[in-house]
């Protein structure tokens, strides 16, 4: 075998030896577990279900340390730390290129289901035997995502610890490796640095968002544990009330993970919005709606002991569902209808069978219990709570159920052969159907509040949620005309009613809780929340508007002007030229650079009638130009209590692929190139030249006694030209030089970048006791431009504040469903 | 019949009319050809014409992006865009447009692109490895 000078090799194989433990032990704990709950008499194969269990956290930090060493030492040898990192990263870009990749996702996931399996083993107490039996199980098909051993010419799972060497042939992309040995058993000394993070993802989120969702979709296991245990042992009421506190957990954390990412595409990718209904995105929700759904069903069971049914095939679903949207975003199945799908990592009959082992399961254990469920004889009250929020969580699934037709038609297209492409405008398809799912759930999310479990007094209910109808009627009303949601289709004016009724039903919950039942106090404000992030989302979304409509831009044909579908939506700037969008003068005033990000600075401006300035701030849009990618560019928004005003670069020529990693050498001659034929004027102290965006004045003519760098002697003559230019209300200073030395004459040009001037001083005419001044004007085309995008929305605030408020919520909802735990 | 069995019925009758939905606004992958005949918007994957001129001046209209793309039958058609040119196009390996054809254009509201693998190329920089070798 060869050897390479320069490898590491030892943090690599400590990590593939504990990825394979780490499979060892799971599988090994899984097993004990299931013979500790057939064998309930002999405690033996609990002990060895514990010590598998303790041995695979263990394995799991060995392989997160091994690969966190071999991140933050830059280990380029191998593959993952080439590939996702790089000696420019700061330490929390760093920390985050650890999960960049697919293989660190499944890591990080790997982690947090260690983690909640610890906290079983700690809390769970009766239900430990069976439920880590099925958690252990799924640790065990995850850690196999990770082993990367050939079996059979099968490749199973994706290893981070490949070398590069060995994932890349790097006689191929380097020819001079194949011809030359020596140059290649020495490699390592020619791989200087790694291909570092996306720029795209170079963010403060994604330090955050990541761990969030994975710790999200990672404590889904538990309730699906939880009701296969329940099913197992035949536990059937039981389940739910541990399961309750665990599924509000998983609702929680997968709902801030959700809405963080929505915050990032929203603050720092150029999406132009916070949700764009992509597939990826919708992966991500769909297991969240089941979760929801299922949350409700199970306190219906638990308070009526109604709906037993829906609520274990709702749980088992939801877990069913994380796996089928990683095997969506994984696969490399969505192909061409995502932007940002990973790819195919040759894993997708692997994901394929992780979700049909689960759903297996499922079934099965469905099926083996079908006669024994607990069923109720009676139908629910019509005028009942638990009914409908029963019809609410079914609501929720068939939203869901719409979501996952349209995300997976590159599934049916596999499955059946068929052409079929999603819908030509995704997001209209997606905002009208799903509205309409939310108008019903957020009227529910009300109408409940005001019905009582098992029955209600009907005359009662009937006024009370007709007065706050008629209420949330009014109120939407004025809403809706101050902010011009009026203007949208029917169906969001009726989320409108809805999420405002939600919030009155939930606000009277809510302070009837703070006089005496407390306890009911989670829920309103969950709901409370919920309404708000719809009102948010209805406002921004549906009344956001481009302020930077091209206006002055030629139009090339008629066509154009009559497809509404595409708003001419960019707009060109000129450095210091100001353009009027809405009620901003907007003008493109410098940049500033610090490698490796440039940001552009634009100036905003209100003016009134009067002419006074109201208001003026500057934002910051920035772009890296990235050689790998091209231009990346992230918006930049000024932020009001009411409205966002978001500001995004697409395009400029300020600036260079490349730029400030090294010097863009040029001689005089290419320089001139850039500018229009120079004009020559014969000028003295006092006199004034006019070029096209301005004027300059010579102040002065004087004998330099050095140029900056270069030593005069006495023999060398200088003068500078002190010139005071003044071009959009912008007054520069420049002193060209002139030089004889040894009977030579130089001289030295001032650049005026701002203005797009060059000053040449090239002549002194003593007899005329004039001096000669070229002026190099930049032709219009060469000036500085960018091509930006400014979209209004207006108040987001509600859809940011919602979330937190329905975070609280659900902490006060687990709080009190543990302490009932306990009371028990 | 029982409540839950006419609330059963209901959630069918909702789940069918959201596949017809889904089915009647879903579109379909078609070429230049389909497209000449077609009057609504459908989908076209090609790879771009790199031979043939990409044009975008922002000076002149920062939303007329236009260039030639060749679809997977190997017909080749004009492609007009109304926005700012998509980073990185020229590397494009893969095109997805969304639109409709107006005269001999193919008017796109929406592009999708596939880059070789938009980032993490698999493609070590020998650039390093050249420099070196002049000093051996």
């Amino acid at each position: 075998m060869d050897t390479f000078k320069g490898e590491h090799l030892l943090p690599g194989h400590l990590g593939q030896f504990f990825t394979i433990l780490s499979f060892g032990s799971a599988l090994f704990a899984a097993i004990s577990y299931y013979f500790a709950t057939t064998n309930p008499l002999d405690t033996s194969w609990k002990r060895l279900g514990r010590i598998g269990f303790f041995i695979n956290t263990a394995s799991v930090i060995g392989i997160v340390v091994s690969l966190f060493y071999i991140i933050f030492s830059h280990l380029f040898e191998y593959y993952y730390a080439w590939e996702h990192s790089s000696r420019a990263l700061p330490v929390h870009f760093i920390i985050s290129s650890f999960w960049d990749g697919q293989e660190g996702s499944f890591l990080l996931w790997n982690f947090w289901q260690a983690v909640i399996g610890n906290i079983l083993i700690w809390k769970a107490k009766s239900w430990e035997k069976p439920v880590m039996a099925v958690v252990a199980l799924s640790q065990a098909i995850l850690a196999t995502m990770l082993i990367g051993v050939d079996i059979l010419g099968q490749r199973i799972g994706s290893s981070p610890f490949i070398l590069l060497r060995e994932a890349i042939n790097l006689k191929e992309s380097a020819p001079i490796f194949a011809s030359n040995p020596a140059l290649y058993h020495n490699y390592l000394s020619y791989i200087k640095d790694g291909n570092g993070m996306n720029p795209l993802l170079q963010n403060y989120w994604m330090v955050i968002h990541p761990p969030t969702l994975f710790l999200g979709f990672a404590s889904m296991v538990v309730p699906f544990a939880y009701a296969i245990a329940g099913l197992w042992q035949k536990r059937y009421t039981e389940w739910v009330k541990p399961a309750i506190s665990y599924s509000l957990f998983a609702m929680m954390v997968l709902g801030t993970g959700i809405i963080m990412g929505a915050f990032w595409a929203y603050e720092s990718l150029s999406f132009g919005g916070f949700w764009a209904w992509d597939p990826v995105e919708n992966a991500s929700i769909i297991p969240w709606l089941i979760l929801v759904g299922a949350v409700h069903v199970m306190i219906v069971y638990k308070n009526t002991g109604h709906s037993y049914f829906t609520a274990t095939i709702l749980v088992l679903t939801s877990f069913v569902l994380v796996l089928y949207a990683s095997f969506l975003t994984r696969s490399g199945v969505l192909g061409d209808t995502s932007v940002h799908a990973f790819t195919d990592a040759g894993m997708f009959w692997h994901l394929v069978a992780d979700v049909v082992i689960f759903l297996v399961l499922a079934i099965v254990m469905l099926a083996i219990r079908w006669k024994e469920l607990p069923r109720t004889k009676k139908d629910e009250e019509t005028y009942s709570r638990e009914f409908w929020m029963f019809v609410g969580a079914i609501f929720l699934c068939l939203s869901c159920f719409h979501l996952v037709v349209v995300s997976s038609i590159p599934v049916w297209n596999l499955m059946f052969g068929t052409k079929v492409a999603p819908p030509s405008d995704p997001v209209k398809h997606y905002n009208i159907v799903q509205a309409s799912f939310a108008v019903v759930v957020t009227l529910l999310t009300g109408v409940t509040q005001f019905m009582k479990y098992k029955k209600t007094d009907i005359t009662k209910f009937f006024i009370t949620s007709a007065v706050y109808l008629i209420l949330a009627g009014v109120i939407t009303g004025v809403i809706i005309y101050v902010t011009g949601v009026y203007k949208l289709q029917f169906v969001f004016i009726l989320i409108m009613v809805g999420a405002i009724y939600s919030i009155l039903a939930n606000a009277k919950v809510f302070i009837e809780a703070l006089k005496g039942k407390v306890k009911l106090a989670g829920s309103a404000v969950a709901h409370i929340g919920f309404g708000l992030i719809m009102v948010g989302a209805l406002i921004s979304a549906g009344t956001s508007i481009v302020i930077s409509e091209n206006t002055t831009g030629e139009q090339f044909s008629e066509d154009f002007v009559k497809t509404k579908n595409n708003p001419k939506e960019n707009i060109i700037l000129y450095k210091n030229t100001p353009v009027q969008m809405g009620k901003y003068m907007v003008s493109y005033v410098g940049d500033s650079i610090a490698p490796p990000n440039h940001y552009f600075k634009v100036n905003y401006k209100a003016v009134d009638a009067n002419g006074k300035v109201t208001e003026e701030f500057m934002l910051k849009p920035n772009a890296q130009a990235n050689m790998k990618m091209g231009l990346i560019s992230s918006p930049d928004t000024k932020h009001y209590l009411f409205s966002d005003l978001y500001t995004h670069v697409n395009m400029s020529n300020a600036i260079t692929i490349g730029e400030g990693t090294g010097e863009a050498g040029h001689d005089e001659a290419d320089d001139d190139k850039k500018y229009e034929a120079p004009l020559v004027y014969e000028v003295s102290p006092g006199d004034t030249i006019r070029f096209r965006e301005g004027y300059m004045i010579l102040e002065s003519i004087a004998k330099k006694d050095h140029i900056s760098d270069i030593t005069l002697t006495d023999k060398d003559i200088a003068i500078g030209a002190k010139l005071h230019v003044v071009s959009h209300d912008k007054a520069y200073e420049a002193e060209p030089v002139y030089m004889i030395r040894s009977n030579n004459a130089f001289d030295f040009a001032r650049k005026v970048e701002d203005a797009g001037l060059k000053l040449r001083f090239t002549k002194v005419i003593p007899q005329k006791n004039k001096i000669e001044v070229t002026v190099y004007q930049q032709p219009e085309s060469a000036k500085k431009w960018i091509v930006m995008r400014a979209i209004k929305f207006p108040d987001i605030n509600f859809l940011w504040s919602g979330t937190i408020i329905m975070v609280i919520g659900i902490l006060l909802s687990i709080f009190r469903r543990n302490k009932e735990l306990k009371s028990e | 019949m029982k409540k839950s069995s006419i609330f059963g019925l209901i959630v069918i009758a909702i789940a069918i009319a959201v596949i017809i939905s889904v089915y009647s606004t879903s579109s379909t992958y078609g070429s230049f050809k389909d497209a000449k005949s077609a009057d609504t918007e459908l989908h076209i994957v090609g790879h771009l014409n790199k031979q043939k001129q990409l044009f975008y001046d922002a000076t002149k209209d920062a939303n007329y992006f236009s260039f030639y793309m060749k679809d997977n039958k190997g017909e080749e058609c004009k492609v007009v865009f109304t926005g700012s040119k998509p980073q990185d196009f020229e590397r494009s390996e893969q095109i997805v447009l969304t639109g409709q054809m107006r005269g001999d254009e193919f008017h796109a509201s929406k592009i999708l692109m596939k880059c070789p693998s938009k980032y993490t190329q698999d493609k070590v920089e020998i650039t390093e490895a050249k420099a070196k070798q002049a000093s051996i």
